[in-house]
């Protein structure tokens, strides 16, 4: 048979540029959005808990704790919220999608890779944020401390957020398995927890993993969120913002190169 | 800001049509190739089919058009467009409905489409005229504010075609679209689906179920083991069978292939059935063969009809589609 093309009409240009960048982020964040309301609600108690537990825990685990300890371990709550947001729910978001297949579907919607990204790293931002304030009312509350939020607590906990985010969505978009994916997250929970400088200094680490967290983000987050949120408890120097932005371009590259790939 | 893709403009290029030249695309250098020199051509307002059993490689050459996959070589264009060189122009041009349900647990099925909509570049208000259209054509607008969770497989079928059409590109992708679909609603279904092909996209579907595709498609296509094995106007490729009639020959399981007399054209045995096309001249003579072998207990039934699409399909891929199964 012949088809009929009269009425055929011209290709549509392609989209680009900021208009259409900011268009797409939009409509995914939308999408992430209404994807995560019957999760959301789950994740968001649990954050609570977990800002709240690691602050009453101390408590526990330090009998005779002092304002100055309190204030330490309560800041280091709110940090432990932050990175485990990125690297550890992130990347078990992405191992769920991959294990039920919807992971194929949401990249092959006609937005850029960028603005699918940061609607999912908006949308761990606003997740992260009911962990972090259960930790903080928490510890006034239960140590009587009180913190000295100055201006840079927004670009300290965004960046400390964005990077987590980041290399957690590097680790899960490049590791093909889901199951690696998610004892990725395990491991990471256990080193953050156990071995990262987040909750105790980075003196009591033996030398050689002392050093290695020189080059590591999670003892340069801590030193950046503390400071933001406490007067002369540590000091942060323009290292610290170095490292983290260091490492936030780094993973976005990598998110970026391994979300193009195509096998 | 580009022009949306879905409204196009006219007077410029009037070619856009979709073209696969020698596709190939080897996952492992020791097996065959998943797609071995793929070469077909969908213009718009046509509705493709492209037919084959499980692993023959019709999702592997979807998966390559939305960028998903990298094509070993050759070409996949959409007129002017490279898609393989510019992945990001073929998810603007490219509408796909994905083979495994949608995504859309936490989504009532109107946000699920109108969100679709504006992913697709649309407007709020286009977006939610679309949708309503489309909710009110495929008759599912009582489940409009239900929770995907909530939905039968069918309308969540539903939902995800219309999720896939409410801002069609120049060429939609259907992937197996009528699975779970009730027979009330499939033929919304295929109307719809002659529509979005009537507003000028080109429409590729892909399905196993080969007597409904023989219906709804303009053209087709039967791919086996990665290769084109026919093409062509759905009675055009039945034009071989002309004059015949087909007899299935339900053998007893583990029975040994029976005797074959002169005058069978040809025959496919897939599991214990026994597909033979045989001349409309022959057929009392095939009766009466058909018969022997249930009075010798080598068969347990025949049926004796016109030659179909499926037998066609059966002839080439060594198999029997979906709905043959369910016969």
């Amino acid at each position: 048979m012949t088809v009929d093309t009269s009425f055929a009409v011209d290709l549509p240009a392609k989209r680009s540029g900021a208009g259409s960048w900011v268009h797409s982020y939009a409509a995914m964040l939308r999408w992430e959005t209404r994807g995560a309301r019957l999760l959301l609600p789950l994740i968001v108690v649990v954050q609570i808990l977990a800002g709240a537990g690691f602050v009453l825990g101390f408590g526990l685990l330090i009998p005779d704790i002092d304002a100055e300890m309190a204030l330490y371990l309560s800041t280091g709550a709110v940090v432990m919220s932050l990175i485990l947001i990125g690297l550890v729910l992130t990347p078990q978001v992405i191992a769920q999608q991959k294990m039920e297949g919807s992971y194929e579907f949401l990249w092959s919607l006609p937005v850029p890779r960028s603005a699918a990204t940061m609607a999912s790293v908006t949308l761990a931002a606003v997740a992260a944020i009911p962990g972090v304030a259960a930790a903080m009312l928490v510890a006034v509350w239960r140590y009587d401390i009180s913190f000295v939020v100055s201006p840079t607590v927004l670009p300290a906990c965004l960046l400390t957020l964005l990077c987590g985010c980041l290399v957690g969505s590097a680790v899960a978009h490049g590791v093909e398995e889901p199951q690696v994916i998610l004892l990725f997250t395990q491991l990471a929970i256990f080193f953050i927890i156990g071995f990262s400088p987040v909750s105790f200094p980075i003196d009591r680490l033996p030398p050689w993993l002392a050093t290695l967290h020189e080059f590591l983000p999670f003892h340069h987050m801590a030193v950046v969120v503390r400071s933001s949120l406490t007067t002369g408890m540590v000091r942060v120097a323009p290292i610290d913002w170095m490292v983290l932005v260091a490492w936030t371009v780094l993973a976005a590259v990598i998110t970026g190169l391994v979300l193009v790939r195509r096998k | 800001m580009g022009r949306r893709v879905g409204m196009p403009v006219r007077g410029r290029m009037k070619d856009w049509t979709f073209r696969v030249e020698n596709l190939v695309k080897v996952f492992d250098a020791s097996a065959r190739p998943a797609n071995d020199g793929l070469t077909l051509e969908v213009r718009p307002g046509e509705v493709y089919g492209l037919l084959g059993p499980n692993g023959a490689g019709k999702s592997t050459l979807v998966k390559q058009v939305m960028g998903l996959l990298k094509p070993t070589s050759g070409s996949i264009r959409l007129g002017d467009y490279d898609l393989v060189a510019d992945p990001a122009a073929a998810r603007q041009l490219c509408c796909y409905l994905p083979q495994a349900q949608m995504p859309i647990d936490s989504f009532k099925a109107r946000e699920a489409i109108e969100t679709a909509g504006l992913i697709r570049g649309a407007s709020p208000a286009e977006a939610r005229r679309r949708t309503d259209e489309l909710m009110s054509s495929l008759e599912i607008e009582e489940w409009a504010d239900t929770f995907g969770v909530k939905l039968s497989g069918g309308v969540r079928r539903l939902v995800g075609f219309a999720m896939a059409t409410v801002c069609p590109g120049p060429i939609v992708f259907l992937d197996e679209p009528t699975n779970d679909v009730d027979p009330m609603r499939r033929r919304l279904l295929w109307e719809r689906i002659r529509v979005v092909a009537e507003e000028g996209s080109a429409v590729f579907l892909v399905t196993h179920n080969v007597l409904e595709a023989e219906k709804s498609v303009d053209r087709l296509a039967i791919i086996n083991e990665g290769r084109l094995v026919d093409q062509g106007t759905p009675s055009s490729l039945k034009s071989e069978d002309k004059g015949c009639m087909r007899m299935l020959v339900m053998l007893v399981p583990g029975a040994p292939d029976p005797d074959e007399p002169g005058f069978v054209v040809s025959s496919t045995r897939v599991s214990h059935n026994l597909a033979t096309v045989i001349d409309e001249r022959d057929v009392s003579k095939a009766i009466s063969w058909a018969q022997g072998l249930i009075a010798s207990g080598q068969a347990e039934e025949y049926a004796l009809g016109a030659t179909s699409l499926e037998d066609v399909y059966i002839r080439l891929t060594g198999e029997v589609s979906a709905i043959g199964h369910d016969r």
